[in-house]
């Protein structure tokens, strides 16, 4: 698996008839251009066992392993979505005066995208996509599972074998120092220094119903992040470390910076540029949950998009972190991820993980975006995670609910909004 | 009557259980409004648990505990609970608590048997444990009225503190522990001790980016007095030393010889007749208040807590006179205490560059002026001095048997996640380990004090270390869970569990779990209840 992998996804340089030497100075200089199999998928094409080859590199090794084996998908007309007027705007005012700083944080960072410019001959540029990736329009506020039936996040984790357990969450998340809707503009006073502070907190099964957790992320590189959990059988909150970011948050497939596909701290990682490329993805997503067959991952009814995304090869500063290597495939407008590949301290091929997203319209009327359904699955032990986490964007929440307060006012099974 | 009763109130109990369960049409009679409000305001959710305890060692060692089929334990729990969100500003959480756990027969009759007078012999409940009231176990009204303003009103829970299965800051609530064996935090929680109690608390929010908040509460002390058969002191003591004690109570012998320190001389027989001292009208209140902040890292939490005996184990006993042949009267003594408290949690990822990667959390009670229970050590006449040749007697220096001294509490607690590769199909399946150190010190000590209730010698300093290891396997399907404490002056306690959730229903969650408790002798500490040991295996289902 591990050679399939490498030969699928490593990188292609664009050798010219100006001979080897000429190959090997663009090999050091020009960016790179990963090459799909077939750029030329169409509306209408169906992609399967027989045709495989066609979307060869365009997704996962193991969704590709599953096409090949039968798994049968249907491409459908583009979709683009637009930046946010706000996000433009913001970008524009306060993009120019963006620096880094000497641990790699961003200097002078008020709001938007930091580095509108992509230029592959940069040598910042796996930075720059890095920071633009932390940076990317995610509102001022949102709740995630608000914008499903039930409002809950639904989380399903699956065996190898097939059976199935659930678990239901809502999660709500904050953005004080870059706010682009809701007024105060751009920072809630007093949070300039947080970058997100995210609460969730489960509802079922019931035994884990109640169980909440308050991250803060800082600005300070040097600052790690926050963690209150709250335990409801002992009704007391705890401190827990989030250095050790990688332990795997059982039953599901996930650890702490797979969330949102990576949510490691930026300034403790290294990043590569290794290309633009065309991979498939679902802007559009139609079901929530997709449809899929008890015991599998796959989704059975929805149709992919050919997306165009740069390829952002992340390695840790850490040499003992879990993913030697992570790709991200981000989306060349939101920045959003669609494709992240994850490998082991051994080389080999360990998790791979996709996101749908689905159009939502905001309280101006805009049309925005928001993650739909995500899958994780770990290839070496078969088990699979699927979260769909709908979000409900701009709510105008007050910051007090990310508080120590909140988390004491938990009842089982119960809401806090 | 009582017996029907009790089966009537759980039938009762179960079917609303069922009916509320009913799928949401049901109450589409009601209208669409009805309708509408129950499916999007009102969850529904509890659990039905049934816990099996076996008495495990060979006999010998379990003189005074011995059961007539070794069974300790079979209890079926149902709690149904609702949640109904009346409005952003106004939610309501209530549920019930039906417990049904028998007595067997082979306890009953040594009960009966013990009862002194026997004169006064009655027959005891068949039941050991039951819980069939219609009272609400917690009913809370949440109020919001502002962001920053938070008040919660109803029977309640209130939980300070920073400790795992130890309570010291954690004495708002009283603790029932006549049910459950001491220090098996695997087997049921400090939630499932702790008896809910009507009241208010409210939290203001002064500033949220640094988590400073004021709390405020107040407990009226509704509660009725909840006097279990197996509490009523002086009832079990018999010169039989193979009664059959309460389940969970502490050696027969252990449970009152400090009464007996009182007669004069100390000898043969003894029987002290306990009185209690109620509080005053109104006076059976606790409030208390705390504050909390954000120093950076480190939150820290002061707080005051106006109340009573914080734990049963202070309370103290005044000597009240010798009574006739073998009677000593005792009393009591409700004490109204003033507890200063404070907790902080910290994180540190590094110590001199080395990855620390732990949470240190702490917690301290400043108890002013407790009251102890002293004596004589060895027992000597007041009057001449001389020796009475027992191994304690009354004290000479405080003629009610009563001391007052400063106690301070205080536990260190250290929670870090650590990999274990080798020991885990998961290699990242981390390993939750917790250290705790739990002090106990009377800085002006004097020889002499003891607990009432076992006589045990009190040292002016007492230490309790806990650490407990959790991890989870195989998609956290099975997950083991073991909490041992260990006291330095001799004695240990072992909470291995297991516990299996089925890959196929998470609401399903099967725990085998152990209780052994050990020491140097059964007359201190953990070793009262060394001829506890005991196997569950509990089956919970979550609906």
């Amino acid at each position: 698996m591990n050679s399939l992998v490498r030969r699928y996804w490593s990188l292609q340089s664009k050798f010219t008839i100006q001979g080897l030497f000429v190959g090997l100075t663009l090999l050091l200089f020009q960016p790179l251009q990963i090459r799909a199999a077939e750029p030329d998928l169409k509306p209408g094409d169906t992609i399967g066992p027989h045709n495989w080859q066609r979307v060869q590199g365009m997704v996962g090794e193991n969704f590709l392993n599953r096409v090949k084996a039968g798994h049968t998908i249907q491409i459908k007309e583009p979709k683009i979505n637009r930046p946010l007027k706000e996000y433009v705007e913001a970008t524009e005012k306060y993009s120019g005066q963006v620096r880094f700083g000497p641990n790699g944080e961003l200097l002078n960072y008020i709001a938007g995208q930091p580095f509108p410019k992509i230029d592959p001959k940069d040598p910042q540029i796996g930075q720059k996509l890095a920071w633009n990736f932390f940076w990317r329009w995610l509102g001022d506020d949102y709740k995630t599972g608000g914008a499903v039936e039930g409002g809950k996040i639904l989380r399903t984790a699956i065996e190898k074998g097939g059976s199935e357990r659930r678990a239901d969450l809502v999660s709500y998340v904050i953005f004080p120092h870059t706010r682009y809707t809701l007024n105060p503009k751009p920072a809630i006073p007093g949070y300039e220094h947080i970058d997100f502070m995210q609460l969730r907190i489960d509802s079922y099964p019931r035994d884990s119903s109640g169980t909440t957790t308050l991250e803060i992320r800082y600005s300070d590189p040097k600052r790690p992040d926050d963690l209150y959990l709250y335990i409801p059988s002992i009704r007391r909150i705890r401190r827990a470390t989030t250095t050790l970011r990688c332990q795997t948050l059982a039953p599901s497939e996930f650890n702490l910076d797979d969330l949102n596909s990576f949510n490691g701290k930026i300034t403790d990682f290294n990043y590569k540029f290794l290309g633009e490329k065309k991979i498939l993805a679902n802007l559009t997503q139609e079901k929530f949950p997709f449809n899929r067959k008890p015991g599998d991952y796959l989704p059975l009814d929805e149709k992919w998009h050919v997306v165009d995304t740069y390829v952002l090869e992340v390695t840790p500063k850490d040499p003992d972190y879990c993913y030697p290597r992570k790709i991200l495939h981000l989306n060349k407008v939101t920045f959003d991820t669609h494709w992240t590949l994850m490998w082991d301290k051994k080389g080999d091929y360990y998790k791979e993980q996709f996101g749908f997203f689905t159009p939502v319209k905001l309280a101006d009327g805009q049309e925005a975006w928001s993650v739909g359904t995500v899958v994780i699955v770990n290839v070496q032990n078969g088990r699979s995670t699927l979260v769909t986490a709908n979000r409900a964007y701009n709510q105008g929440y007050p910051p007090s609910l990310w508080s120590l307060a909140t988390l004491q006012q938990i009842m089982r099974g119960g809401s806090i909004e | 009557m009582e017996r029907t009763r009790g089966r009537s109130l759980l039938l009762t109990g179960s079917l609303l259980i069922l009916l509320m369960a009913a799928p949401v049409q049901a109450y589409s009679i009601f209208g669409d409004e009805v309708e509408t409000f129950l499916k999007e305001k009102v969850a529904f959710g509890g659990f039905i648990e049934n816990t099996t305890g076996l008495a495990i060692g060979p006999d010998g060692d379990r003189r005074h505990f011995n059961t007539s089929n070794r069974f300790v334990m079979n209890r079926l729990t149902i709690q149904p609970e609702f949640n109904v969100d009346f409005h952003q500003s106004a939610k309501f959480f209530i549920s019930w608590r039906f417990v049904k756990e028998p007595r067997y027969n082979m306890e009953a009759r040594s009960r009966r048997r013990s009862v002194s007078p026997a004169a006064a012999a009655q027959p005891l409940e068949s039941t050991f444990y039951d819980e069939d009231s219609l009272k609400p176990w917690e009913a809370v009204l949440d109020l919001k009225p502002t962001d920053l303003l938070h008040l919660r009103l109803g029977r309640q829970f209130i939980s300070w503190g920073e400790t795992d299965g130890i309570r010291i800051l954690d004495v708002i609530n009283p603790q029932d522990t006549t049910f459950s064996p001491p220090f098996a935090p695997n087997l049921f929680s400090l939630d499932e001790t702790r008896i809910p109690t009507w009241g208010v608390r409210a939290f203001y929010t002064v500033q949220p980016v640094t988590n400073s908040i004021m709390e405020f509460f107040a407990l009226p002390g509704f509660e009725e007095a909840k006097q279990r058969v197996d509490d009523v002191l002086g009832s079990n003591d018999t010169a039989d030393a193979r009664v059959r004690y309460g389940r969970w109570s502490s050696h027969p012998e252990t449970r009152m010889p400090f009464g007996c320190l009182f007669r004069a001389p100390v000898g043969g027989t003894c029987a002290p007749i306990v009185t209690r001292q109620h509080p005053d009208a109104g006076d059976n209140w606790k409030l208390g208040t705390r504050i909390t902040h954000n120093f950076g890292a480190l939150n820290l939490g002061l707080g005051y807590i106006w109340g009573f005996n914080p734990q049963g184990a202070d309370q103290v006993f005044k000597f009240r006179s010798p009574g006739a042949g073998p009677v000593v009267n005792l009393r009591l003594i409700n004490d109204r205490a003033s507890l200063f408290a404070g907790q902080f949690n910290y994180t540190v990822a590094q110590i001199a560059g080395i990855p620390f990667n732990t949470a240190i959390r702490g917690e301290l009670l400043f108890y002013p002026d407790k009251l102890y229970n002293v004596s004589e050590f060895p027992g000597r006449s007041c009057t001449t001095g001389a020796l009475t040749g027992f191994k304690a007697g009354p004290s000479c220096k405080y003629r009610n048997q009563i001391v007052e001294k400063h106690t301070i509490r205080y536990a260190l607690g250290f929670d870090r996640s650590v990999l274990i590769p080798f020991l885990q199909e998961d290699p990242w399946r981390a390993f939750g380990l917790s250290f705790q150190l739990i002090q106990s010190i009377i800085p002006d000590h004097e020889d002499g004090i003891r607990v009432f209730s076992t006589a045990d010698k009190l040292d002016k300093v007492t230490t309790t270390l806990t650490f407990r290891v959790s991890t989870g396997y195989l998609g956290d399907t099975i997950l083991p869970d073991i909490f041992l404490a260990y006291d330095p002056a001799g004695y240990w306690a072992a909470n291995p569990a297991v516990s299996y959730v089925p890959p196929w229903n998470e609401k399903i969650k099967l725990t085998l779990t152990a209780v052994v408790l050990g020491g140097h002798n059964k007359f201190s500490s953990i070793g009262l209840f060394s001829e506890k040991d005991s196997i569950f295996l509990k089956m919970r289902y979550q609906f």
